[in-house]
This record gives structure tokens, sequence and C-alpha cells, in this order.
């Protein structure tokens, strides 16, 4: 009997062995790119999976964006239940790191990726690093950007020599284009997601860097003049609401309905919105249009932004085998070699080599907003700061009725930030 | 005798274990456990301290809690009576119809009940879209102007309350038919013969002998509407959330999105008192108009 085990054990090791030289490995993948950007990855992905047919496979798997995405990560990589690789926003590592969800990409993985600090743009690269180790690899950065339709700008007389718009700059040249425009019969001067203060909060935050404010931090939010500075912030937008320039309570798909469909002239909203019209105008649905950075509404050019990054999971009981975490790794640089593509979703690559190509300096509107990464601002490290974060929700709550004038701008602001203050 | 009881009882226990070990296991273990997390402080997952009755005495102080609280009475107030007494206006209407034609009106308003919460979301979110809603000038009609309905907090919670009406009307209604159908077509004779009007009719006979499938209604939606989640969230989603609050949204911001699974489970603590306390009132209620 005892022989019989053995053997049987024996043959089982061989068995294994044998299976593993030859079999493909898995490499299970989780996103929350639904969009337009969602389509290009999952051809990014078709294409790997050609590229390695014997021996490695991508098997993806996309989730609904923001909240329930990263409560299904935490928990299930507390249980060893987590993909190998996954989509993250940077924003939202340092929660990730207090929650110990995230594995630590070491200096060994990123050289044998060939990869280093010298590959990526300086802002993406920081925000992966905690503590100074780091936790995940940038992909792209996504800041948000000024969409403007181009013939009705040009009837307005608002289409410089160089063929980009021009007379944005300050509060009051903005506000005396939109008037333009929509006296030259366009319903709205511009539209952006006044019914969602979270969403707002990407323009706000822009427009408190641009007086040279700060958020702050834990404990600490809105120092001193930085409450002023963000009740200016909002009250921009308040006013364009007021004045009837941008449509109030609107959602998020009508204000993209309401620029592709040309009631509204312009639009701000995030470069994952390029492909939509990309595409559109690809099957002549669409008027010319552009993308530039946000205008200086103040004193000096700044834009809101975050990056999607390629993050493992620490699955708890379940760490990586080596064969599979040179998988993973094969599939980050893979992807960070093929950001080209990326790109077209709007995002711009974190990855410089592709950012300096000729072919990136070709690619528009991209090429033409991609120079605002010099002027940009990421969210303040802190576990109640990133996309769908507890900042984002007193966002929500505090300045969604500022923004469409049912509370007082300053009053909103307060509770903004003394809800802040109470996360403990 | 002796022998013949014993073999009883193990058969019972045979054929009765199984489900007390599933139910203890999947029901009865976990509200134990959920009671001993509501005194820590614990993450959502992990280990936590003891932490004594803190999470009890926050409850009781928290602002979100009471708008909570407020929120899901406030909306089983809008839903729960209402939401039967269409049901049962629309099922005495049905069933006067016959054949196939009785089909097609019932599938109708069955339909809706089929329908995953989040298509039912993203229908009624387009319908009255405040930009291209089909609904709005029906709203401007009332107001003179389109409404956000979603952003507008005294608009809201009816909004949800008629959405979830539409959405799961289908069920009760079901309910409400099967009833009727089994009252005996004698009866009627009898009280026709005996010179009872229409309205005589459906209170001396009809509401009576339904009573029994209204009292199942009425307990079926009270206990569903209690745990109101899905709509509320993804109406608010965005926006005044805070303001907007229902309990176990609010277990599962503090859980899910805040990381406090102690705090969360002192909030589905005090839910759970309060399902017990209405369902067994709603008993007793029931009884009492029975007469028995």
């Amino acid at each position: 009997m005892r022989g019989f085990l053995r053997k049987a054990l024996a043959t089982a090791a061989l068995l294994a062995l044998t299976a593993g030289a030859q079999a493909k490995e898995t490499v299970v993948w989780w996103d929350f790119l639904g969009g337009g950007d969602g389509v290009r990855m999952k051809k990014l992905i078709e294409d790997f999976n050609t590229d390695h047919k014997d021996t490695i496979e991508i098997q993806a798997t996309t989730l609904d964006w923001g909240t329930p995405f990263y409560s299904k990560v935490q928990t299930s990589a507390a249980v060893g239940a987590g993909p190998d690789l996954m989509t993250y926003h940077s924003s939202r590592i340092p929660l990730a790191v207090g929650q110990d969800t995230l594995t630590e990409i070491t200096p060994e993985d990123m050289t044998v990726m060939g990869l280093s600090e010298a590959s990526f743009a300086k802002a993406p690269w920081a925000a992966v690093h905690v503590d100074g180790k780091q936790y995940a690899v940038p992909f792209d950065q996504h800041p948000i950007v000024l969409y403007y339709n181009k013939d009705k700008l040009a009837a307005a007389g608002l289409i410089g020599d160089d063929g980009l718009p021009k007379g944005l700059n300050g509060v009051d040249n903005f506000a005396a284009a939109m008037k333009k425009l929509q006296d030259g019969g366009t319903k709205y001067g511009l539209a952006t997601v006044t019914a969602n203060g979270d969403f707002a909060y990407r323009t706000f935050y822009s427009l408190l860097c641009q007086q040279g404010g700060v958020v702050g931090g834990d404990g600490n939010w809105l120092p001193g003049d930085n409450l002023q500075k963000m009740v200016n912030a909002v009250q921009v937008e308040a006013d364009w609401v007021k004045n009837g320039h941008a449509p109030a309570n609107t959602d998020y798909p009508s204000t993209v309905a309401l620029f592709t469909t040309g009631d509204a002239a312009m639009m701000v909203n995030g470069v994952w919105e390029v492909p939509t019209m990309t595409d559109l105008q690809a099957q002549g649905k669409l008027f010319n249009w552009g993308a530039i950075e946000l205008p200086v509404l103040f004193d000096k050019p700044c834009t809101y932004s975050d990056s999607h990054t390629f993050a493992i999971p620490n699955n708890k009981g379940k760490p990586q085998t080596p064969e599979k975490h040179a998988a993973v790794l094969e599939v980050i640089k893979w992807m960070e070699d093929h950001a080209l593509f990326w790109a077209t979703a709007g995002h711009i690559p974190a990855n410089k080599a592709v950012t300096d190509s000729a072919e990136y300096k070709a690619m528009q509107p991209q090429a033409t907003y991609a120079p605002l990464t010099a002027n940009m601002i990421y969210d303040p490290q802190s576990k109640f700061a990133g996309v769908a974060s507890p900042l984002f929700d007193a966002a929500g709550n505090a300045l969604t009725p500022a923004i469409n004038g049912e509370v007082d701008v300053t009053t909103a602001v307060t509770e903004f930030r003394d809800t802040l203050n109470d996360l403990q | 005798m002796l022998k013949s009881r014993k073999s009883e009882v193990l058969a019972a226990i045979v054929l009765a274990g199984p489900f007390v070990a599933l139910y203890a296991w999947m029901f009865i273990y976990p509200t134990i456990q959920m009671v001993h997390l509501s005194f820590q402080n614990a993450p959502l997952i992990g280990e936590g301290t003891w932490a004594g009755l803190k999470n009890y005495t926050k409850l009781l102080s928290d602002r979100t809690f009471k708008t909570a609280v407020w929120n899901t009475a406030y909306f089983v107030l809008l839903t729960v009576v209402p939401g039967t007494a269409v049901a049962l206006a629309i099922a005495l209407m049905v069933s006067r119809l016959n054949g196939w034609f009785q089909s097609i009106i019932l599938a109708m308003f069955f339909v809706p009940y089929v329908l995953p919460v989040t298509v039912v979301y993203i229908l009624w979110d387009w319908m009255v879209n405040v930009q291209f809603g089909v609904l709005q000038p029906v709203i401007a009609l009332f107001t003179g102007k389109p409404v956000n309905v979603w952003r507008t907090i005294p608009w809201f919670m009816p909004g949800v309350a008629i959405v979830t009406i539409w959405w799961t009307n289908g069920f009760s209604i079901l309910l409400f038919l099967a009833g009727i159908r089994n009252i005996p077509k004698e009866i009627y004779e009898a009280a026709l013969l005996d010179g009872a009007s229409r309205t005589q009719v459906f209170w001396r006979v009809t509401w009576p002998l339904l009573w029994p499938v209204t009292v199942l209604c009425l307990t079926i939606q009270l206990i569903l509407q209690l745990k109101i989640f899905d709509q509320v969230y993804l109406f608010s989603m965005g926006g005044r959330t805070q303001v907007t609050m229902v309990m176990v949204q609010y277990i599962f911001e503090q859980g899910f999105q805040r990381n406090n699974g102690g705090y969360a489970a002192t909030i589905a603590v005090a839910l759970f008192v309060i399902v017990v306390a209405v369902s067994v009132l709603q008993l007793q209620a029931a009884r009492l108009r029975r007469g028995t």
C-alpha cells in the first residue's frame, strides 16, 4: 500500500511538473474601464493574448468603476480571492496601503521590466509611492480638459491665428466668451457636470490651484485663506449656472450629450471622453472639435489629474508563484510598451518613451493638451482623498447645492471643510 | 411504545437536522457575530479591538444615523400602504377582465418586476432627465421649469417611492389576484340576491375575505422597504447622499466606503431591532383587526 502511495505521489508530481512546463500561465485581470477607453483596453488585451499565444493568457473582467470596484478588491484580496493584476487609481493608493491591499513593487521587479524612475513622468511616479515604497506602476495621466466646438468658436471670433481658442483666460473674459457664443444662438456656453459635486470637485481643485491654493491634508483641510480660495473657485461655477452660461443640475451623460449635439459650445470633462468624439467624428456625426488645457481663470495654469496604474493585490495566503509573478510583470511591461494605442483613449501615457515619440506628437488633440502635464496637481496623499473617496463624497454633499444656487457658496465650502476635518 | 418514540425522535432529527444545521450556520452564527462585532472597533476585514458601548453611544448622537432612520421610515410610509392599495385596485380591475386580454394586461403590470434595479434606475433616470427627459414637460406643468428630481431634496423620496411602487407592484397584484379567485362565486351571488350594492359587496365580502392576503402583502412590503438601499443609492450617487441616506445605505457607507466594520455592525443591529419590533407590531395589529 505504501509503495502504491509513493508511486502515485511521484506520478502526480511528475505530471504537475510537466504540466507546469507546458501549460500557459494565466493572468487574472480586473479593471474598471467601462467607457470608450474600455474598448481600447480590450483591444490591447486581445493583442497581448495573440502575441503570447503559447505562454500567457490574460483573463480580463471589467467591474463597475469607483466604490464597487474598490470594495471588491479590498474584500477579495483579504481572503486571497483577488485577481493577479488590476488597474488602480494612484489617488487611491494611500488608502489601499493602509488596508494592506497592495503588494509592493520591488526594485527587482522594475529591473526585470527594464523600467525605472527615469521612464516615467514625475507626478504619476511620485503618486505610486507611499513612505518611499512603490505600490504600482503608472500607466497614464488623465487630467480634465476643455473641449470646444471649433465651428461655433470660430463663428464667435474666438479662434486665433494658430487655430486654437483665444480670449478665454480670466474669469470675466471666459464669461464674456460664453455670452458671445450664446448670443450667436448656442443654448449654453459651456456644459459641465453640475448635478454631481464630486465630479465638479475636479474643476474646483484646478481653480483652487490656479490661485496658488492647496486643499490641505488630514485634520487640516483648506487651511487659512485656502478656504476663501476654494469659495472663489466654486463661485465661478455657481455664477456660470446663475447667469445661464451652464445648465443647472445636469448629470454626466447629459453633459456629454449637450456638447456633442451642439447645444453647448464647450465642455469641461476628462480626457477619457476623447474617444467618444473621435468615434462620432469618424461616423461623420460631429462638428470640428478640439481639446485644450483648462484656460487660466486666475493667476497661473493648473489642472487636476489622476493616474491609472497597474497594481498587484496582496492576496492573503496566496502569494504569487514566481512563474505567475513573471507573467504579471510581462503583462505590465508589454502594456507600457504599447501605451501609444492607449493614448487614443485620450489618456496621456506615463511612459516618457511613448510621449516623446514622433507618433504621439502627431496625435490630435492629444498633443495639443499634453503640455499641461507641466501644470498638473494630484490629489493629496491621504486615505480620505482620491476618486470615490470620502473627500469626493463630501464634495458631492456640500458643493452640489452651492453650484446650483440652493446654498450660499461660503456656507457650502465651510461645510465641506468641516466634514473633511471630522473624518478620522 | 418507548422504542417507537425513540425512533421517531431519531427520524425527526435526521429530517430536521440539515435545515437546523444550515440555519444555525448561515443565519444564527452570523447574527451573533454581527452583535459581537458591534462592540468592537474593527475594520471591514480583520481583527478588531474591544470598544465596549462606544459604537452605541456614537450611534445615538450621530446626525446622519438619525437622518437615515427618518428617511427609511418616511420611505416605508410612502410605499407600503400606498403600494398595497394600488396593487389591490389594479388586481380588482384586472380580475374583471377575461381570457387572453387579462393575461396581456397582467403581464404589462408584471414586466417591471422582472427588471433588475439597475435597469429600472437607468429607465427612470432618463425619463426624468432634466435636459432631455420625456417626463419633464409634465413636471414643468406644475413647477414652470424643469426639475432634477434626484437633486431636489423634497422630491427625492417621493420620486424613489413612485419608482419602487411601479417596479415591485407586479408581485402584490399577483397575490391579490390569487386571493380574489379564491373567493367563492356563491358568496357574491348571495350578496347580490340580498340586494347589496357594489360598494357593499366590496366592503362586506371582498375586503374581509382578502384580509389575509392584504396582511401578507403589507408584511412582505414592510420588511422589503425597511431594507431599501439600491434605488436610493443609485439615484443619489454623486449628489447629496448624506441628506437622502437610508439605513442599509449607511451600513454600506460605513462598512465598505469608510472601512468601519464595527460601526457598520452597530447600525445593522439597530436595523435588525427595528425590523423585529415592527414585524411583531404588525402581526399583532393584524390579529386585532381579525378579532382573534
